[in-house]
């Protein structure tokens, strides 16, 4: 109990971390220094697959955190292993689209638009690898033994982040690469 | 007796294998919450020697016009470094001291619900002080002032690398407060004794909650603006910048959404060791336990709504401006509630007028004086005025150290004979007390007519303007009484750990659980608890004993 | 050089009103004083009561444990909240009062910060000036603030409300001053390492007197007619002081430090530091860093002939 209350507490203040990004990213789209056509540099449809990845990442958790329930410790690892290609595949997708459009010469400090798209996707980012390794260290931790048995709090806790890295994306993802298609 | 609850922590952390005879080692490797909650008050009052150092210095240079004991360059520093460290490495472990040492045992709980990660905040907000510090030899410390406004804070006018040190410094010290405030939620909530219930818990562990969930909601404003802060300054980024259409006023909204908080957050654990001292120095419940709770849950919940109330002077329009007049002076209204609630706790009572007292009725006159200046804050034309004077000056210092910091003192005093299990000798709390308080009211008092008379802060100087020299040489003076006085407090302290007479548990007839154990309490607080059915558990076990 | 500024200068506080605004905060002001002076002395006096009434004494029982008192709880809130409502009312009316809207306005007179000075500019004749500002009195003047790098402030307290200089944004503040007069003022907010020094002077003129002013620092400078004085023009213009000043009527045209065109007209140096003499001049010329550390005119090796030169070019430029 106290582990899942400690982790939506987390959550909840690393939620208004990320409000405050998505202020500034919003408050600079309608400042005089942004240049809407950048935002056509951005590949949304790559994005948009590897997104599916981290969304679909969420489903094999859920399938993880139910065989755990279930005292299915072999499962548990399968689909936590695929949980964590998944959550790979998405950072690797990051990784591909920053350096297509380094490329472009668009980088955090060309403009504001750079600015504030790579400091709110990148925290993001960087929150996805720190719930890699706290994946990681739960699937070691199978491995080990340590969850043949149900009853520990550390699957439902490490999921908790890991759905709320998901709910952020989904956020960011409609704000940044979504929206300006419905506004033009 | 009803049957015994053993509280959970004791059952999760069965061998802990840490005895009191380890010497210092035992003290750095520590997860008890007592050690932990002395070692931030320790941290704070060594913080508390070299930011009042800091402070002394440029009072010399202030105390006479157009004086050059210090160039501005350093003065800048210091003040900056002043405001800083009083704030983020003085208040804050302050209040976190009295939070970790108290809120398990006045729970009834023998441990915090994560004591590894209760040392880990210590540490991590212990080393972001001493990175802070450590600008002074790479380069210079930081130079912007505490709230550090853009875009003076941008690499182009603040070449060194004092700013970058603020950064990271704050942002280790928000992860070790943002840390301690989860630990201490789960704690409040999951870890009480299983009689006790929210309404039964004393008000100093109701603020700590209310505290808790503030730290939570407004550090992530900081740590974002610090972020962009730091991406600007080191990958120029142009988030404050505003040669490519960055915001300054970002900046500003930023870190006063958090900074107007962080205020409250300073102030409403003093509020919750004031209600414990009102009450038990009385010996009366406190007066009004639903409006002092409520009261500081209305504050917690406004304090989100007047962050624009510091830049009534950015010119942001009559209609922002009066909705966060109005909210502000809201505030007011629930912090007079609290004032006249603790003179209330008092009417009737039987007052017993220790050092601890002292400083809590001191409390009463200079806050009323800092929340008074602070209303005039909210009145925005009176703000027009004033702000950025010599009267901010005064306010905050009255808020901060009239309110915060003698809620800290009142602390101190109450519970030093727990924590240590010696008496302070009371005749030499009260030279104290009258010394910390002369020098502290002369200090400022006069600040608040140097404002008006049209002194900005923060100038390293100021033309021999009739009035100014000698208010400023008061202040001077006043300035030095106080830096006495924390001298000789900390010889008191020492004086009376080595010396003073052995505490009983229960020196001051008091009324909360922490009172039941020996003083000092065992590394386990707690072998047996009777059941709650107050806010005032032991003084009902007291009864109970009493009747048979 | 201390005694001389003494001299210079003339305080004012906030009470004492030399404008219209003014007026009208303090009104507010010294009703807020009467009402916050009732509060602090009642919390006082039911301090002082209570401890002296109720004061424990030898053997006494345990009080009345009483817990709460409707009315006085309706009380603790409800007065406060009258006088917080009755004090927001005068807010809004005083803001509305003092700062009326600027649309569609134009400013009579632009004044921008600088790290550290302050630069004025007079749209209707195309005039500029430095630090010593004035202002025409009875008449509405619109000030429209910006500034040029940092966030600095203008506050003149006999004149009322101060207002943020913050680059890239235009604030505008109305005056109505009553009185000529030399009224003091100073930046307000934290602008870096001369933040002290840099103070404000305005110069309230009757109309006549202002235009007059006005007519006069719009002109270019003057053609000087001694031979040193030619050849403090020659250096002024050959060295990098050109760059960065501007002297109207020659090929001097920066704008990062102040215009020069007449700066023999202002009776002191570098925003308050000093009164304008030679001397003063000379001293300012070779170390700038000695006088104003951290300023951004940097040291130059000037030997005496230059300097004499210099200066009394500079003088010239009434």
């Amino acid at each position: 109990m106290e582990n899942k209350l400690m982790i939506k507490l987390v959550v909840g203040t690393e939620a208004l971390f990320f409000v405050a990004l998505i202020f500034g990213y919003v408050y600079f789209a309608f400042k005089p220094g942004y240049d809407p056509r950048v935002l056509r540099l951005l590949h949304t449809r790559s994005t948009g697959i590897f997104s599916l990845f981290l969304f679909s990442s969420s489903f094999t958790f859920w399938r993880a955190a139910v065989n755990f329930d279930k005292g299915k410790p072999s499962r548990l690892k399968v689909w936590l292993a695929i949980t964590i290609a998944l959550g790979c595949l998405f950072l690797f997708g990051q990784g591909r689209e920053y350096f297509n459009l380094f490329r472009e010469n668009l980088t955090i400090s060309s403009n504001l638009f750079g600015t504030s798209f790579f400091t709110l996707t990148g925290f993001h980012g960087l929150h996805v690898f720190i719930g890699l390794i706290m994946l990681s260290i739960v699937l070691l931790l199978a491995f080990l033994g340590d969850l043949d048995r149900p009853g520990s709090s550390v699957i439902e806790t490490v999921g908790i982040y890991w759905h709320f890295v998901d709910v952020v994306w989904f956020f960011v993802f409609s704000l940044v690469y979504v929206l300006p298609h419905f506004l033009k | 007796m009803e049957p015994v609850h053993l509280p959970r922590p004791q059952s999760e952390l069965p061998d802990l294998n840490i005895s009191n005879g380890q010497g210092l080692l035992q003290w750095i490797s520590t997860v008890d919450h007592k050690q932990i909650g002395i070692m931030y008050l320790l941290f704070s009052v060594l913080f508390l020697c070299i930011g009042g150092l800091a402070a002394l210095l440029f009072r010399i240079q202030l105390a006479l016009p157009n004086n050059a004991f210090i160039g501005p360059e350093m003065f800048s520093q210091l003040f900056t470094m002043h405001g800083t460290t009083m704030i983020f490495f003085v208040l804050t472990p302050g209040i976190l001291g009295f939070s970790v040492y108290f809120t398990p045992l006045m729970i009834g709980a023998n441990e915090m619900a994560f004591p590894r990660l209760n040392a880990f905040s210590l540490w991590i907000a212990f080393f972001g002080a001493l990175l802070l510090y450590f600008s002074f030899f790479n380069g210079g410390a930081p130079d912007g002032g505490w709230f550090n406004y853009a875009p003076l804070n941008e690499k182009q006018y603040a070449s060194g690398n004092g700013i970058d040190y603020y950064c990271i410094g704050l942002l280790l010290g928000g992860i070790g407060t943002a840390s301690t405030a989860i630990n201490l939620i789960v704690t409040i909530l999951q870890c009480r004794v299983k009689t006790m219930g929210l309404h039964h818990l004393s008000v100093f562990v109701w603020m700590v909650l209310v505290n808790s969930f503030l730290i939570l909601a407004a550090f992530p404003a900081i740590n974002a603006a610090l972020c962009m802060l730091l991406l600007d300054r080191q990958l120029q980024a142009h988030f404050f910048d505003l040669s490519a259409g960055g915001s300054p006023l970002l900046w500003q909204h930023l870190f006063w959404l958090f900074g107007h908080p962080e205020v409250y957050i300073l102030i409403l654990p003093s509020f919750g060791i004031l209600s414990e001292v009102f009450q038990v120095f009385s010996r009366k419940p406190i007066f009004g336990y639903g409006l002092l709770v409520g009261s500081g849950i209305v504050i917690a919940l406004l304090a989100f709504g007047v962050w624009m109330h510091h830049m009534f002077a950015a010119g942001l329009g009559i209609t922002i401006n009066g909705f966060f007049s109005a909210s502000s002076l809201l505030i007011g209204v629930a912090t007079g509630v609290k004032i006249f609630s603790w003179i209330a706790t008092m009417w009737g009572g039987s007052l017993r007028f220790t050092t601890a007292m002292m400083f809590a009725c001191a409390f009463l006159v200079e806050f009323t004086i800092g929340g008074l200046s602070g209303i005039s804050f909210a009145i925005v034309p009176i703000d027009w005025q004033l702000t950025d004077t010599y009267y901010v000056v005064a306010h905050i210092h009255y808020v901060f150290i009239g309110g915060s910091l003698f809620g800290l003192l009142a602390g101190l005093f109450y519970w030093f004979p727990k924590m240590s299990g010696r008496m302070i000798r009371d005749r030499n709390g009260k030279i104290f007390f009258w010394l910390f308080v002369a020098g502290f009211n002369m200090t400022f008092l006069v600040q608040h007519a140097l404002g008006a008379m049209g002194m900005s802060r923060r100038v390293y100087t100021y033309p021999d303007v009739p009035g100014y020299g000698t208010l400023n040489l008061i202040s001077t003076c006043g300035a030095f009484i106080m830096g006495i006085s924390v001298l000789y407090l900390l010889y008191l302290l020492i004086q009376s750990k080595r010396y003073g007479k052995e505490a009983p548990g229960d020196p001051w007839d008091a009324y909360t659980l922490e009172w039941m154990t020996p003083s000092p309490p065992a590394l386990k607080n707690f072998e047996a608890l009777p059941p709650v059915h107050s806010e005032r558990p032991f003084r009902d076990l007291k009864i109970e004993r009493q009747e048979k | 050089m201390t005694h001389a500024c003494q001299i210079l200068l003339t305080i004012q506080s906030v009470f004492e009103s030399a404008t219209v605004e003014s007026e009208k905060v303090n009104a507010l002001t010294f009703r807020f004083i009467i009402a916050g002076s009732f509060i602090f002395l009642l919390v006082a006096g039911l301090l002082v009561y209570v401890s002296v009434k109720f004061r424990a004494r030898l053997a006494d029982a345990e009080p009345i444990q009483a817990r709460r008192n409707i009315k006085a709880e309706v009380a603790m809130i409800g007065i406060p909240f009258l006088m917080v409502a009755f004090f927001f009312y005068l807010t809004i009316k005083t803001m509305e009062a003092t700062e009326p809207s600027v649309y569609n306005q134009k400013p009579d007179i632009i004044i921008i910060a600088h790290q550290w000075w302050w630069e004025a500019r007079y749209p209707a004749k195309n005039a500029v000036t430095a630090n010593e500002i004035h202002i025409p009195v009875q008449k509405k003047i619109l000030l429209r603030l910006n500034s040029a790098d940092v966030i600095h402030d203008w506050w003149v307290p006999s004149f009322g409300p101060k207002m943020d200089m913050v680059p890239g944004i235009n604030n505008y503040l109305w005056l109505y001053i009553r009185k000529p007069g030399i009224y003091e003022g100073t930046c307000s907010e934290f602008c870096g390492a001369q933040h002290a020094w840099m103070r404000i002077r305005v110069i309230a003129q009757d109309t006549v007197d202002f235009q007059k002013w006005l007519t006069a620092a719009a002109m270019p400078a003057r053609q000087p007619a001694t031979a040193p004085a030619l050849s403090g023009r020659a250096i002024f213009m050959g060295l990098t002081c050109a760059g960065c000043h501007a002297v109207r009527g020659t090929i001097a045209r920066g704008r990062a430090g102040p215009d020069l065109t007449h700066l023999a007209s202002r009776k002191t140096l570098l925003s308050g530091k000093m009164e304008n003499t030679d001397e003063n001049l000379g001293k300012w010329l070779s170390h700038p860093q000695k006088i104003k550390p951290g300023a951004h005119m940097p040291d130059f090796i000037l030997n005496k002939d230059t300097l004499t030169a210099l200066v009394t070019y500079l003088h010239t430029l009434q």
